[in-house]
């Protein structure tokens, strides 16, 4: 076989590889196994980081460093199937690590994070729906980690145990927060009904 | 929406939870409110703002907001900065002066790519270590290879065919003997 021909098929194939081929391909130093992977799950990261941080620009910075990082411990990952989790667990926690070096105010008040955090056109344009944009901005008055498990639940799908993990707590704190941030959105979603 | 929240569980005026009401949302919209929702306006309202929250999280869940197409670029960038070197040199045989080597990682990449071409195979993990030298000069090398098989394709004889052209491209494209080759059925897949 050419060089030529194994490019071809490395092409061909590649994009369409299961997540534990990629993995396991990837710590073996694999490159493009790993791209492949960032194709994969950079999306679903970006969109939990600009809900958490409320800007667009923060949040690809956040997905950048979270999948450098990753790509440096690889060899430390023991189960190729805990990957996903793995991005979720970094993106929260570089998210929360940003919020909290910000100032106390740009986390609180809505109007100076929008504006100073650069929430930014694409984001803005993308939310068609006024529920959509009150949601978004409600959002960012939770508490982070209120704001870190509402999203992982209700957006992101991951469950009670998993969330724990990532934010190191019990379930029933994690529901606890759930229920208060479920409360708070709730209430500014009124005018909307 | 009053809700009190000094009190645990954010309870509404009317003495129920905010929770209650959320667990039952579905129930009172099919028709089964009990006869307290069916006339409690704190509980009503509650309703009405839950369910609009209910539908804003359906929207954001389908949100689809991409980020600027050259994040993967400036990711990749970053991440070839940072290739890992893990393992060792192998040296090639060659009749001219100095010496030609190629990572182990290198040749890895090649027995992977020669496994992938196999229908039915996908290759995963690939290690190779320099296991010395053959009477003639040439490179004795031990691989451990894990592949993934799909399962029509799963029978004993592709795993020998496997085994052989691993073993030709180990001689043709990089000039190595396999001393010894571990194959691996990690995982059959499905599709």
């Amino acid at each position: 076989m050419t060089a030529r021909s194994v490019e071809q098929s490395d092409q061909v194939t590649e994009g369409s590889l299961d997540d534990l081929t990629l993995v396991s391909r990837a710590r073996d130093g694999d490159t493009r196994a790993y791209e492949q992977l960032v194709r994969r799950y950079q999306g679903q990261m970006y969109r939990l980081a600009v809900r958490m941080l409320g800007s667009a620009s923060d949040a690809e910075d956040a997905v950048q460093d979270v999948f450098l990082s990753v790509w440096r411990k690889l060899d430390q990952l023991n189960d190729d199937a805990a990957f996903v989790g793995w991005l979720y667990r970094s993106t929260t926690n570089r998210c929360l690590n940003l919020i909290r070096a910000r100032k106390p105010s740009a986390d609180v008040d809505l109007e100076s994070t929008e504006s100073a955090a650069g929430y930014t056109d694409p984001v803005r344009a993308a939310e068609v729906g006024a529920q959509l944009t009150a949601l978004a901005a409600a959002l960012l008055k939770l508490t982070a980690e209120q704001r870190t498990c509402w999203l992982l639940r209700e957006v992101h799908g991951r469950s009670y145990d998993e969330i724990a993990g990532i934010v190191e707590s019990s379930t029933a704190s994690v529901r606890g927060r759930i229920a208060r941030a479920r409360a708070q959105l709730a209430e500014v979603m009124q005018p909307w009904q | 929406m009053a809700v009190d929240q000094s009190r645990s569980g954010y309870q509404l005026d009317c003495g129920r939870s905010l929770e209650e009401v959320w667990a039952r949302l579905d129930e009172v919209q099919a028709g089964h409110a009990d006869e307290h929702e069916l006339g409690c306006a704190h509980c009503s309202t509650a309703r009405g703002s839950l369910l609009a929250l209910r539908e804003a999280t359906a929207e954001l869940r389908a949100d689809r907001t991409e980020p600027s197409l050259d994040l993967v670029d400036r990711i990749m960038s970053a991440v070839r900065a940072n290739v890992r070197r893990s393992g060792a040199m192998v040296e090639l045989r060659t009749d001219e002066p100095g010496r030609v080597e190629v990572s182990e990682q290198a040749v890895a990449a090649v027995l992977r790519y020669a496994a992938d071409a196999f229908d039915g195979v996908r290759a995963r993990r690939c290690r190779v270590r320099t296991a010395g030298r053959a009477p003639d000069g040439a490179t004795l090398i031990d691989v451990e290879l894990a592949v993934a098989v799909r399962y029509a394709a799963y029978e004993p004889a592709v795993l020998d065919r496997l085994r052989e052209r691993v073993q030709v491209a180990c001689t043709s494209r990089l000039g190595l003997r396999l001393n010894q080759l571990e194959l691996i059925v990690d995982d059959i897949y499905d599709v």
